[in-house]
């Protein structure tokens, strides 16, 4: 039987926030170049490359896109897809480069996660992520802070908890994203600074709400063995699942079906617990979202998230599952297609132990990705353990490069 | 909201069966940040109402006052204006909500 250990040889990202002098383009090319030079490989290893974006049509008129990556990182004539899952783009691409690994198409892949949002206005951008919903949505003029503003008001009545609770996310994932020179926020905030900044749709105010944001990440993965380090990181489960497009048809407003039942399949294909889990990136497009994600993934009690994040239980230096290491979406930032392969990139440098300032954990063995598209109609799960090989054939000495901005 | 006059007509051939029909504000939010098209409308309120036969909608409510934003609150589905005429000067209705 084949071995189908799949493993991370490359990963990188950009640095995230209004990158106004860097074109798409520009973006891609500096995380796949960095995630390439790490793995060790040269561009005539890499058989396929997938591509996780979802607003290059809306915002940049650019469709076509797995051809236009191609051409650009001198990928060309290997296959190339674009896949797009709104806010999961970037999960779901990963997921389907592993499959084609295990279906045996290619031994070698790379993966990019790419968004250039800054270029265009607001109410565009606004406009454009309402793609991702139903028409009867777009219809009532709601936006995604109010659907996630609507599942947060349905969380409050049913686990009474308060506005101040929601903003403890924010001032935790703050904290993580102080220590991350790539964010697109590097500095703290207070409950008291959430609860004044300024409100966007009811209960959820500006600081509630991640940002509009520019980046790239890229992963090169692989099932040849000859060309994985002896200290690696192996992906262990990828499941992907799916919900109603639009929130209102929905049996509950207070959990996502699809993040659950991923999460669920994903725990039974690793053979892992919520409990093994040492560090996690988790979806929180909105301070409710992460909440939620807790749940689902089975890290706090039904109801119980907002007491667990205030008790630090997943802060750094405090807690045992650190949650959000990079800062998350809230302080990290949210280029949508690219976030999915940056907690996968994330985690992965968690693992590895070489995150720098923003590592969060010591000796970690196993953690996790849950990236969600949409109001929650699609999440994806990764589960990622700290492998050993015992028999490689190591051919570069593992280093991590030191990355060049913009 | 992109909108042609196929599209309109075509949903509006629905819309209108459930013109009338009562139900009750489950959840709300207001938008004070809006999407292309509806900026004139902000800030304006949203809601989750589930209607008398069991069918759940989403819509804006309208004629509301502060006290109507609360869940449990009867509300009625009427027709009105959705955006302002689209590049095609078609006006796109949809159903909206008015407390009771």
């Amino acid at each position: 039987m084949r071995n189908e250990s799949i493993f991370i040889i490359g990963a990188s990202t950009t640095r995230f926030g209004e990158l106004w002098n860097s074109s798409p383009r520009e973006l891609a090319k500096e995380a796949f170049t960095n995630a390439l030079s790490q793995s060790g490989v040269g561009v005539s290893n890499i058989e396929a490359l997938y591509v996780g974006n979802m607003l290059g049509g809306m915002l940049g008129h650019q469709e076509n896109i797995g051809s236009f990556y191609a051409e650009e990182l001198s990928l060309s004539p290997v296959p190339a897809f674009r896949l797009e899952a709104a806010c999961a783009s970037g999960g779901v691409a990963l997921h389907n480069a592993i499959n084609s690994i295990k279906a045996g198409l290619y031994k070698t892949v790379a993966i990019l996660g790419i968004e250039k949002m800054t270029d265009a206005g607001g109410d565009l951008v606004a406009s454009a992520l309402m793609a991702a919903g139903s028409d009867e949505e777009r219809g009532s003029g709601i936006t995604f802070p109010g659907l996630y503003a609507l599942m947060a008001q349905a969380y409050m009545q049913q686990y009474k908890i308060k506005e101040e609770d929601l903003a403890e996310v924010s001032v935790k994932n703050h904290y993580h994203g102080s220590f991350n020179h790539k964010a697109q926020f590097r500095f703290q905030v207070s409950i008291a600074d959430v609860m004044k900044s300024s409100r966007i749709a009811d209960p959820l105010k500006l600081l509630d709400c991640s940002p509009v944001t520019d980046g790239a990440a890229c992963l090169v993965i692989t099932r040849d063995e000859s060309i994985i380090p002896k200290n690696s990181v192996s992906i262990i489960a990828s499941e992907v699942g799916t919900d109603t497009l639009a929130l209102h048809k929905r049996s509950s407003f207070t959990s996502l079906r699809s993040a659950k039942e991923a999460a669920k399949q994903a725990y039974a294909k690793a053979g892992v617990k919520a409990t093994d889990v040492d560090v996690a990136e988790v979806h929180d497009c909105f301070s409710i979202a992460e909440l939620i994600a807790l749940e689902d993934l089975e890290f706090s009690e039904v109801g119980r998230a907002a007491v667990d994040v205030k008790k630090g239980k997943f802060t750094r230096g405090k807690g045992k599952t650190i949650v959000n290491p990079s800062g998350g979406l809230k302080a990290c930032g949210h280029p949508v297609g690219a976030t999915g392969i940056k907690q996968a990139v994330e985690i992965y440098e968690q693992l590895m132990g070489t995150a720098g300032d923003k590592q969060s954990v010591k000796n970690a063995k196993i953690g996790l990705a849950h990236n969600v598209g949409g109001s929650g109609a699609i999440a994806t799960v990764h589960i990622f353990k700290k492998s050993k090989m015992q028999s490689a054939k190591i051919k570069t000495k593992f280093k991590v490069q030191n990355l060049q901005y913009f | 909201m992109i909108t042609t006059p196929v599209k309109l007509w075509r949903r509006g051939k629905k819309l209108v069966n459930h013109i009338g029909k009562t139900g009750k504000l489950l959840y709300w939010t207001i938008v004070r940040v809006p999407p292309k098209n509806f900026a004139d409308q902000a800030p304006y309120p949203v809601g989750i109402v589930r209607l008398d036969d069991g069918e759940m909608m989403v819509g804006q409510l309208v004629d509301w006052t502060e006290r109507d934003l609360k869940s449990g609150v009867k509300v009625v589905a009427v027709m009105r204006r959705v955006t302002h005429e689209d590049p095609e000067n078609i006006i796109p209705y949809g159903i909206k909500f008015k407390p009771v």
